[in-house]
């Protein structure tokens, strides 16, 4: 290399440095703020690297104390909002495992079939789908508010799934309807003509070679489902029912806002979606790469 | 002898989950949203559900505040697409050289666009903060400014905040697309304009450029409809405010249905969200060809 492309190469890292931190920014930050102890994080000007280190924060969260919390106020609780966070937390998880489950496995077992059966009408589901796709959500929540009183089904976590599900199945379905359409049906044929029964051909055979498509459809959904805020708001009357992300917007009810405690919990709230995207990356810009993910 | 289903029922019995799920959570929900357009709705009187004709439309259009919130949501997705079309070539092209770690970049670059809105919205709020926020202090310490600037609390700040962290999460989408196009332009293009002497600049605009507009129409189209209907994003940092100065028509009709009880003129929004959703996707239908040729995604 000549001393040319050194420098140029250097000046690329160097400018990559740059944006990557810039980016990064705001994350890194939230993270030193909830590591720093109270008096600290209201330091003028601020500190840069924590001085204290501290896990005063999430031990805050975890055990449900807010130091600034009073009563009355917007909340209408006499509970800290805190108090609450691993209910969030926990209902959070089961409503993206549970949308995520039914995603899949219903667009999975709908794209099989209209790519392999005769309907009529077979042609326009994956067009409808994609149209479905395209609907914001604030379109369904409202309707699908009355839908959930009708069904008696409002504030329950179910109501919560079944909301999800709307909004995620049409693109999960054309996801995997794109993904079978290029499965090569030849080695089915085999299958089947040698005496195997369709649903052995589809557990033993398909569900296999279609396996980065679920995955990318998973994906897709629990990014959804983690990360949604309007139907947990609409939906959602309790504060022990609540998901995550309605529920720690509840911070802002007391009389002074606990930044520590606001951050320690946006952590948390990132970490499984940053394994998640650590452990699935490849796939996730396959998925990506498929058919461009809603957001 | 086992009982064997047929490849009919085998069908049928796959897409039943769909079609039950589909017509109970989508179809009855979009249903509901167009009759609701029609009647006076207040979710705390359930009894009370008249039949108004068009007089949510008319409310609708005469209101001043749907038209500021149509006007902010134009401003809100201009800027937004347009930084992030830009930034987002610009990165592409970035991560696209082949340098030694270039994942690791790539990995970290990528990373906001799974962000929960919540968390960004509140990290925002924690950054911008007009007194103890980290931005005003480096800007007073850069010299920048000479006094804090109230990021939240002033009309075109407000905006200007709301932007940012639009164009901060969704730039990677652009990025991702961008580069899965630019992997696939064939180096001898670059090389064989470098042996004519074509400039970094000239090579950029006869080739790169060519080749990425197909993937950025596609990209621009998507974006645009996205970004005109986002709800949270705004609500969360902003609530639309101060006062009304960063309402688009998503929050115009979270507010009218939430906060004003008024289900049917929300649904009345939603619809004339849809016809400008269909406009949307018919341009994008003739700008990228779909369903002319078929091909798999």
């Amino acid at each position: 290399m000549t001393a040319k492309e050194v420098a140029g190469r250097i000046a690329l890292y160097a400018l990559l440095a740059a944006v990557t931190f810039l980016v990064c920014f705001p994350l890194i930050w939230a993270f030193f703020t909830s590591m720093k102890p109270k008096d600290e994080i209201f330091l003028w000007p601020p500190t840069l690297w924590p001085e204290t280190w501290t896990l005063a924060n999430y031990r805050a969260l975890l055990e449900g104390k807010d130091a600034y919390f009073q009563a009355g106020a917007a909340s209408g609780t006499a509970v800290p909002p805190s108090a609450f966070f691993l209910d969030w937390f926990i209902n959070s998880v089961i409503v993206t495992i549970g949308t995520t489950i039914i995603s899949t496995v219903v667009s999975t077992l709908a794209a099989y079939s209209l790519t392999r059966f005769r309907f009529p009408g077979q042609r326009s589901v994956p067009y409808l789908a994609l149209i479905g796709y395209m609907v914001p959500s604030i379109i369904f929540v409202f309707p699908m508010f009355l839908v959930m009183v009708e069904l008696r089904l409002t504030d329950t976590l179910l109501s919560l799934i079944l909301g999800y599900v709307c909004i995620t199945l049409p693109f999960c379905m054309w996801l995997m309807w794109a993904f079978f359409r290029g499965v090569p049906i030849e080695i089915e044929e085999a299958a089947l003509v040698d005496g195997a029964s369709r649903l052995r051909v589809f557990w033993e055979i398909v569900l296999p070679t279609a396996w980065p498509g679920i995955v990318a459809a998973a994906i897709f959904t629990l990014i959804v489902s983690w990360n949604d805020y309007l139907f947990g708001r609409v939906f959602m009357n309790s504060m022990e029912n609540l998901p995550l992300t309605v529920g720690v917007m509840h911070f802002f009810d007391g009389t002074h806002v606990d930044w520590g405690l606001m951050m320690a919990s946006s952590v948390l709230m990132t970490v499984p979606m940053a394994l998640l995207f650590m452990a699935l990356q490849r796939h996730l810009v396959a998925g990506f790469g498929a058919g461009a993910v809603k957001g | 002898m086992r009982y064997r289903l047929s490849d009919r029922q085998v069908g049928i019995l796959f897409m039943l989950p769909f079609l039950v799920t589909a017509a109970a959570f989508i179809v009855w929900p979009v249903a509901e949203a167009i009759r609701l357009a029609f009647y006076q709705y207040n979710p705390l009187r359930p009894d009370d559900l008249f039949w108004v004709g068009l007089d949510n439309f008319e409310r609708i259009l005469d209101d001043p505040l749907f038209w500021e919130s149509f006007h902010q949501a134009l401003v809100w997705t201009g800027w937004s697409i347009l930084f992030q079309t830009v930034l987002g070539v610009g990165l592409a092209m970035l991560l696209h050289t082949a340098l030694p770690g270039i994942a690791v970049f790539r990995g970290l670059l990528l990373f906001p666009y799974i962000v929960p809105t919540v968390v960004i919205a509140l990290n925002w709020r924690w950054i911008f903060n007009s007194e103890i926020g980290i931005v005003n202090h480096a800007l007073l310490r850069l010299g920048l400014i000479s006094e804090n600037i109230a990021w939240l609390a002033t009309p075109d700040m407000a905006m200007a905040s709301a932007i940012l962290l639009n164009v901060w999460k969704y730039t990677p989408f652009v990025i991702i697309c961008v580069l899965a196009r630019l992997q696939t332009i064939p180096t001898e293009l670059y090389d064989a304009a470098k042996v004519d002497g074509a400039g970094a600049m000239r090579r950029f605009l006869d080739i790169t450029l060519p080749m990425l507009k197909e993937v950025l129409v596609v990209v621009i189209v998507f974006r645009t409809i996205w970004t005109f209907n986002k709800f949270e994003e705004i609500y969360l940092l902003t609530r639309g405010g101060p006062g009304t100065s960063t309402f688009n028509l998503a929050v115009y009709a979270f507010e009218e249905g939430m906060a004003n009880l008024r289900l049917g003129v929300a649904a009345a929004t939603g619809v004339i969200m849809i016809v400008l959703l269909l406009v949307g996707t018919i341009v994008y239908v003739r700008v990228s060809g779909f369903g002319r040729e078929e091909k798999p995604v």
